[in-house]
């Protein structure tokens, strides 16, 4: 069960909103479960439990899984991939770029550069890529190549 | 929280190895007697590679703690494998 849903029902048992408001609440949320974080905004009457200070402030529930979906039809039969990773798994690896001596940063950067990939380790920041991890909330990326018969889904949930 | 069981299946036309459930959690015994040499050997790694030691368990540590609901599953159409982990 995700908070979102645990927090309609908190408030319903506790006499917060009504079984119509936790209705269309939870129905409000079911079509964007699938492919973004939950996005609400606290505008139901009698019930400024979401937003804290300002009812009108949305509150976001960050995905918690990366999720990659691939089927393709091939000449022996179909093949699916399904991955789910945890986003604290990226945010846990991407500390590893911490790791890499500064030392070393110079000679990755020449390496790189030298096969067309114009990166600067040095200037990578580990708050830069938190901040990207958590923008990948909004990622989704749909692929339909009816060609090759075959289907990607790149999502988070 | 570090993952307590791994889910491992893994079939092919030859090979064919039914559902495993492995408890993770009894790995700690072995691993905890084990300890000294390990961090022995990462503390001579980061010293050698000039990397901060403790920098260096923190972020392995958060990387086996970030393991679990790992879900990999791959189907053809004669051999499938699938890895959980819980």
């Amino acid at each position: 069960m995700n908070e979102n849903r645990r927090q309609i029902l908190e408030m319903l048992a506790s006499g917060k909103i009504t079984t119509d408001e936790a209705e269309r609440l939870i129905a409000a949320l079911e079509p964007e479960q699938v492919a973004t974080a939950g996005v609400f905004t606290g505008n139901i009457a009698g019930s400024n439990h979401w937003s804290g200070d300002d009812k009108d402030t949305p509150v976001r529930t960050h995905a918690k899984y990366l999720r990659v979906l691939v089927e393709s039809t091939e000449k022996n039969g179909p093949t699916t991939v399904n991955v789910r990773v945890p986003m604290q798994l990226l945010r846990a690896g991407v500390r590893l770029a911490s790791l890499i001596p500064a030392q070393a940063h110079d000679q990755l950067d020449a390496t790189l550069s030298k096969h067309g990939v114009p990166l600067t380790l040095s200037q990578i920041k580990p708050e830069n890529l938190e901040e990207l991890i958590d923008h990948l909330d909004d990622l989704s990326v749909d692929v339909d190549a009816k060609e090759e018969k075959a289907k990607v889904r790149v999502f988070c949930e | 929280m570090t993952p307590n069981i791994a889910v491992l299946e893994i079939e092919s036309p030859h090979f064919h190895m039914p559902r495993l459930w492995l408890p993770l959690f009894l790995l700690w015994i072995p691993l905890l007697l084990l300890s000294p040499l390990i961090l022995f050997v990462i503390l001579a790694a980061c010293i050698a590679g000039c990397i901060n030691f403790w920098r260096a368990i923190a972020t392995f540590w958060g990387i086996l703690c970030a393991l679990r609901g790992l879900n990999i599953r791959v189907t053809t159409h004669d051999s499938k494998v699938m890895v959980r982990i819980l």
